[in-house]
């Protein structure tokens, strides 16, 4: 907030337009009046717990926990498993060997074909762990997980329906979910054979199930338990680090749309 | 559904051994029937626990019959080549708008945001041929479109429209309730939208009014008044028609993948 401030200031002239500052309705206050983000989730009409609300995905403490300059940080900062999903396991991800000689290429080459810098979406579960902020809105039949970049949004089925046997191939899958006590576990199928789950470029392929177990431990927190079963790209199925969201107050999701003034397509071409 | 369920049939059949991935048709729940078992399209309109018209569902814009043998495209509606089509007369054009839409369509609307893979914008992504969602909450309406799968909110909080608001493709939408009639109220567009194919500009003074009313449950009416007297001379009003979409769900297209039209766009 405080580093929007001074760019405001800075550049007052040319862009003036408001931050957006609606204050969050309902959130739980300190006796100091600062929110309480260790106050309980809130829940659902029908008792389920509630995970509405806007979060970002923490940073996290492997490589990315550079503190911010004096004032806060001019840009957002890239989570320890949006460089990496296996952030923190020991020994990294059972990558197959052409999957590892796969990482190492796109290492060797700046990772310059990552769909993401093509304005590609990010897919599942890499929609997660973006820089930018995220909501979630949910019926009892539906959840949306929405995302600013590309203003785009996942949708999470919740009224019971089976996984299609064989889906169209697409960068979300298609994802349902069922209530195991107060953790949503969504699964997923039906991905396309050539994403990139992170930054490294490790890769999902068509063969990949994802299960996410959401949780709300507090108000302020969400806690995201990703599991991938990929045969073709790894040796054995796996879970990565927990992931930490934490909740964003008193303002609105931004639309990043990452092909306006698009500029950097054609300087990406490795070393 | 059935239309694009036909021509995606006829694909498939082509192209078997290359796509033969199964159909989404999850059947849709709480769809209201005839005595023969036919959707009921003309019972009442669903309502919400709070008594509101719910205007959840999935809706296109236009639902003209295939011709025989199954249509190889979605239709594009009238309005989304032209939003004055069915209005009387011309626009209500400023000269320079008059002008800016004669060149447009000269050059055969080569500089069209959306064929270069921009976001369709408000209120036009109501017009777009692919299928959109529309989500009730008692504080929010959340629309989800096929096209690039992105989503716009309208804010049913009671919150006010910002002051000065950063201009954006989407601006910042609030709705607030007269009756059975939803009435979103948009500011905060940025300049240079195309408002449909022709080319009818809109710009950063707009303000856009959507009046949804949902009059049975197979249709919603959308009354969209465009205020812009940057390219208007008197404010004017479009009546947009959306039809449900039953038994499937949204597929996603994304436009700027495997794109290789732009480079063409050179104009006639």
């Amino acid at each position: 907030m405080k580093s929007i401030f001074v760019a405001i200031i800075a550049i007052s002239a040319p862009l003036g337009a408001q931050w957006l500052n609606y204050p969050t309705p309902g959130v739980p206050k300190a006796a100091n009046g600062k929110p309480n983000l260790s106050a309980p989730a809130p829940k659902t009409a029908d008792g389920k717990p509630d995970f509405s609300g806007m979060w970002q995905a923490f940073r996290g403490v492997m490589n990315t926990n550079r503190p911010c300059p004096t004032g806060e940080c001019d840009e957002l900062r890239d989570t320890d498993h949006w460089l990496n999903y296996g952030a923190g396991m020991p020994g990294g991800l059972p990558y197959q060997p052409w999957a590892a000689a796969k990482l190492k290429q796109r290492e060797a080459d700046l990772g310059k074909d990552d769909p993401t810098s093509y304005c590609l979406p990010l897919g599942t579960p890499r929609d997660l762990v973006a820089p930018g902020f995220k909501k979630i809105v949910h019926t009892p039949g539906l959840m949306v997980l929405m995302n600013e970049r590309n203003a785009s949004f996942r949708q999470i089925f919740i009224d019971g329906r089976p996984l299609p046997e064989d889906p169209q191939p697409s960068w979300s899958g298609y994802s349902t979910a069922k209530w195991e006590g107060d953790t949503l576990v969504v699964q997923t199928n039906g991905l396309r054979d050539d994403m990139w789950l992170d930054r490294s470029g490790s890769p999902l392929t068509d063969a990949a199930k994802v299960t996410e177990r959401f949780r709300r431990p507090n108000y302020g927190h969400l806690e995201i338990e990703v599991s991938i079963d990929d045969p073709k790209a790894y040796t054995k199925p796996w879970t990565a680090t927990k992931i930490t969201e934490n909740i964003r107050l008193n303002t609105e999701m931004l639309d990043d749309n990452c092909v306006e003034g698009e500029r950097d397509m054609k300087h990406m071409v490795g070393k | 559904m059935n239309r694009r369920f036909r021509a995606i049939a006829i694909a498939a059949a082509l192209t078997a051994s290359l796509s033969a991935a199964q159909w989404l048709k999850y059947p849709t729940s709480g769809v209201p029937k005839t005595p023969s078992g036919l959707p009921n399209l003309g019972a009442p309109a669903p309502r919400t626990s709070d008594g509101k018209v719910d205007f959840s569902g999935m809706w296109e814009a236009d639902n003209r019959p295939c011709p025989p043998g199954g249509c190889n495209d979605m239709p594009l509606s009238a309005q989304f080549l032209d939003i004055g089509a069915g209005l009387p007369g011309e626009l209500p054009y400023q000269p320079w708008a008059a002008e800016v839409v004669k060149q447009r369509t000269a050059i055969a609307g080569q500089g069209d945001h959306e064929s270069h893979c921009l976001p369709s914008g408000v209120p036009r992504m109501l017009w777009h041929p692919t299928f959109r969602r529309i989500v009730q909450f008692p504080d929010l309406l959340l629309f989800l479109n096929e096209r690039n799968l992105s989503y716009r909110q309208v804010f049913t909080d009671g919150r006010p429209l910002p002051a000065d608001p950063q201009p954006s493709w989407n601006g910042y939408s609030t709705g607030r309730w007269e009756g059975d009639t939803l009435v979103v109220e948009t500011n905060g567009l940025r300049d240079g939208l195309w408002l449909d194919r022709k080319g009818d500009p809109l710009t950063g003074a707009a303000k856009v009014t959507e009046r949804f009313r949902r009059p049975n449950y197979g249709n919603l009416e959308v009354d969209v008044t465009i205020d812009d007297p940057n390219a208007y001379t008197k404010p004017w009003t479009a009546t947009v028609q959306q039809f449900i979409v039953l038994n499937t769900e949204l597929l996603a297209y994304f436009c700027n993948e495997n794109e290789r039209d732009v480079a063409h766009f050179v104009g006639k």
